[in-house]
């Protein structure tokens, strides 16, 4: 919270200058056509919440998205939206997806803008048929009009779900967080600021854990993700037997114009195809996004199907290569980084002492 | 940031699908007369490594894996799948029953090219008994198909190891001084001459040979010692294409009106003669390099082939697990096979290797 | 004239007095001492023991091509951070070849070191090129 206050004095102070990103993290990235403004985030920060742009008035972003929570809605597994209906897939957080290159644990969109305008018209998020319904609230709600002509410049008919998407990536582009005891030491010189513990843990996340060429650090920051895909063995088990009739019917039905979005949350065989259902390539098949592991102490369940409960859990199922028994069977997709690490008991321990580090200030257990 | 806009970035999406889930119609714009027209699975260069008991080298069991497995998702099933030789590392019977085990899963009937890490340690006894012929033609749709055995060598280094097993670690050393160039050899070439005898000039001929068939950089036997001799046998034919396995990298070439590709390893991959500095050597000049990425995904520059034939002519389509997949097509226009990509424009990792 | 040429020989053929001189002896024996542990090296870079999968250096490098020395220090996405060419080579002692790390003063990792330069002689440094 005081992070983001003090990035939208300073925005207020300097105009339309970018507060300084938190230590651990470069700058965030602004796209040309949606600059920053503070009305523009106090607008988009109205939208996240607003549940009237659902169908039965019951979900707004917020609802898998909430604060106290790092912006996910832990610790369910996956999902929930109108009626109580669940989708397939583990909510991620907000914080920190600014510097993502691709949005949802698929890449289907290329931007925050993008990703917001989906979940209104999915059936089992916010249930709505078209934006119709938004752009009325937009349009003649008064707070609405007054913030829109603040941020954009609009009358009210000028409003387009464009404007609505890109106030909402706006607010999304202040949710930024590092400070972490990890970054305090390891960018910040501090000796102290993070456990001997978590120093050893390092070590592991650097060498026999294997963790930092999908999970990637630099000299000058930490992102944790290298916004690619891969397979990690999670739930592909529930496919692997029937992959190429699913693939194949997967791929027709999506020439004869079904909306991937919708597909791959309401199906659990069809979330399974992975980034596969958004390219077509089978070097895709079965593979997820590198999510970033800043605070993810906090976000638990952990995968795109919410089904490592703990990050002991997590590290296990990596120790196994990729298994949660260890003769669960690994599919030929699997991704080639993937194999058994043979990690003693204290090195998993450490590991996930370390991962305990990278929980931001503001997110910190109270 | 990436920069790729909201527009390109979903015509990518919709359009990228390769192999059999192509829509129909991108694939058959190529293809003249659908009942000649045909697609086949290569996949090669596995080097199944025994370690100790039924431990193998899981690397390389898992780059097979995912070829086989790739290759069962094509829809089409392709006609035939032909594997390019060097199956198992030091050509022991367990490598060998472990990489047919693991071939034995693919859907498609599977024919066989010799490699010389299969054939050195018991001169293709094993391998014979299991898989037949180590040449052998065969026709499929109108193409006459040559399978050569092109990695014997001087009889008189053959003979003087004192046991088949240094043979064969000589051998499997790509840089050992101590090797051997690869040949074809003459007994095969007055057999290649008789097989072709039968066959019109106006037939397509397909060859697949393990070693390159030509000569392109000696000190890593990629090299095949009467190469002239074999493309003089097969210069009077229209239409000639070459595949060959036994490089672990993307090669392609024209020379007069033979076409010849190369295919990637499922194993791991080798750098291009080139990065040797201490020697010269003569990749063709068409050539647009695989990229390199990332060692630590282990898939990195490996991966199978699919092979439209068309018209007697190839569009080899690269299936690279990790990196971006490459067509290499034959070109009416120009008479030889292009990237259909990137034969004019390259990228940074094509030149870093 | 010959007693000087024989003083001048004598000269010659004496150990050098300052600890700034050396003779063409003592750089062929030094460049020898060298060629012994590139050897070493070529041994340790196709010795099945180095890892535990029995799979060697020279599987991937033959010649030691693509392992370009010249460009260490570099950053090393395998590693987050700038490294040099040693702490590479235990990266793949330990991944592709599945075996133990050796300490950068090894004889080992020296002899390696010394192999994977003198294939790569006459290089012109790059350090940071990726």
């Amino acid at each position: 919270m005081r992070n983001m206050m003090f990035a939208i004095m300073l925005g207020t102070a300097a105009g339309m200058a970018q507060a300084a990103p938190p230590l651990g993290l470069p700058p965030v990235p602004v796209p040309a056509d949606n600059p920053q403004n503070p009305a523009k985030v106090r607008l988009g920060e109205k939208l996240f919440h607003d549940k009237r742009f659902s169908s039965t008035g019951e979900v707004s972003c917020a609802t898998c998205h909430q604060r106290e929570k790092v912006f996910t809605d832990s610790p369910l597994r996956v999902s929930r939206g109108i009626r109580g209906l669940t989708g397939t897939r583990n909510a991620p957080t907000v914080v920190n997806a600014a510097y993502m290159h691709t949005l949802f644990w698929d890449g289907r969109e290329p931007d925050l803008e993008g990703q917001a305008g989906q979940p209104f018209l999915n059936p089992v998020e916010m249930g709505l048929k078209n934006y119709d319904p938004i752009l009325e609230v937009v349009r003649s709600d008064r707070q609405y009009r007054k913030l829109f002509k603040q941020a954009f410049g609009l009358e009210p008919k000028q409003i387009t779900m464009r404007h609505v998407v890109q106030a909402i990536a706006s607010f999304e582009r202040t949710l930024v967080s590092g400070d972490s005891p990890f970054d305090r030491w390891y960018f910040g010189g501090d000796e102290k600021a993070m456990s001997e513990q978590a120093k050893r843990g390092f070590k592991v996340f650097l060498g026999k854990g294997r963790c930092v060429s999908c999970h990637t650090i630099s000299q000058t920051h930490a992102l944790f993700t290298d916004n690619r895909f891969h397979n990690l063995n999670v739930g592909f088990a529930r496919i692997d037997k029937d992959v190429r009739e699913l693939a194949v019917a997967f791929m027709q039905a999506r020439k004869k114009g079904t909306s991937v979005d919708v597909a791959v949350l309401s199906n659990k065989n069809t979330s399974e195809l992975g980034r596969f259902a958004v390219t077509g390539e089978w070097r895709d098949m079965g593979a997820f996004k590198t999510p970033t592991l800043r605070n993810v102490a906090r976000t638990a369940p952990y995968m795109h199907d919410g089904s490592l409960e703990t990050l002991e859990d997590v590290v296990n199922f990596y120790d196994k290569g990729g298994r949660v028994e260890d003769d669960d069977p690994v599919n030929a997709f699997q991704s080639g980084g993937i194999r058994p690490l043979n990690l003693s008991d204290d090195e998993k321990a450490d590991l996930v002492a370390f991962l305990e580090a990278l929980t931001s200030p503001e997110y910190a257990k109270k | 940031m990436n920069t790729l806009s909201r527009r390109s970035f979903l015509k990518r999406g919709a359009g990228a699908a390769i192999g059999g889930l192509l829509p129909l119609s991108l694939v058959e714009v190529a293809f003249a007369d659908k009942r000649r027209n045909f697609t086949f699975a290569y996949i090669s260069d596995s080097h199944i490594q025994h370690i100790k008991g039924n431990q193998f080298v899981r690397n390389w069991d898992r780059g097979l894996i995912r070829a086989v497995a790739e290759t069962n998702l094509m829809d089409p099933k392709p006609d035939f799948v032909m594997y390019g030789g060097d199956l198992a590392q030091l050509g022991t019977k367990a490598e060998l029953d472990h990489g047919l085990e693991l071939l034995g899963a693919l859907r498609p009937h599977t024919r066989f090219v010799m490699g010389e890490h299969d054939y050195y340690l018991d001169l293709g006894e094993y391998w014979s008994k299991l898989l037949g012929p180590q040449y052998y033609s065969f026709d499929h749709k109108g193409v006459h198909f040559v399978v050569l055995n092109s990695i014997l060598t001087y009889d008189k280094w053959i003979n003087k190891w004192s046991t088949p097993e240094e043979r064969m670690n000589v051998m499997a050393g790509l840089d050992n001084p101590l090797g051997s160039p690869f040949m074809v050899g003459a007994k095969q070439r007055a057999w290649l001459k008789q097989d072709l005898a039968k066959v019109s000039k106006d037939t397509p001929v397909v060859v697949f040979s393990h070693s390159p068939l030509q000569k392109i950089y000696k000190g890593w036997n990629f090299w095949t010692e009467d190469a002239e001799q074999v493309q003089a046998l097969l210069k009077p034919f229209k239409q000639v294409t070459v595949f060959y396995g036994h490089v672990h990298q993307i090669q392609y070439n024209q020379i007069g009106n033979i076409s010849f590709y190369s295919a990637m390893a499922t194993a791991w991959p080798w750098p291009y003669p080139a990065t040797y500095n201490q020697k010269p050597s003569h990749l063709p000049k068409l050539t647009v390099e695989m990229n390199r990425a990332d060692p630590f995904f282990e898939r990195d520059a490996t991966g199978w082939q699919f092979i439209d034939v068309w018209s007697g002519r190839a569009t080899v389509h690269y299936s690279l697990p990790e990196n971006t997949p490459r067509t290499v097509a034959y070109n009416p226009k120009t008479r030889r096979p292009e990237d259909t990509r990137y034969q004019k424009k390259r990228i940074p990792p094509q030149k870093h290797y | 004239m010959k007693r000087t040429t024989i003083l001048l020989s004598a000269l010659l053929l004496a150990a050098p007095a300052a600890a700034d001189e050396f003779t063409e002896a003592d750089l062929k024996r030094w460049q020898a001492e060298f060629q012994t542990v590139v050897k070493r090296g070529r041994a340790a870079f196709t010795d099945p023991k180095l890892g535990s999968n029995g799979v060697v250096c020279a599987q991937c490098h033959p010649n030691a091509a693509n392992t370009h020395p010249e460009t260490y220090p570099k950053f090393q996405k395998q590693l987050g951070r700038v490294a040099e060419l040693w702490e590479m080579v235990n990266w793949c002692i330990q991944n592709p070849l599945e075996g133990e790390p050796l300490a950068a003063d090894d004889p080992r990792m020296i002899a390696l070191q010394a192999y994977i330069n003198w294939e790569r002689r006459g290089a012109k440094l790059a350090p940071g090129k990726h």
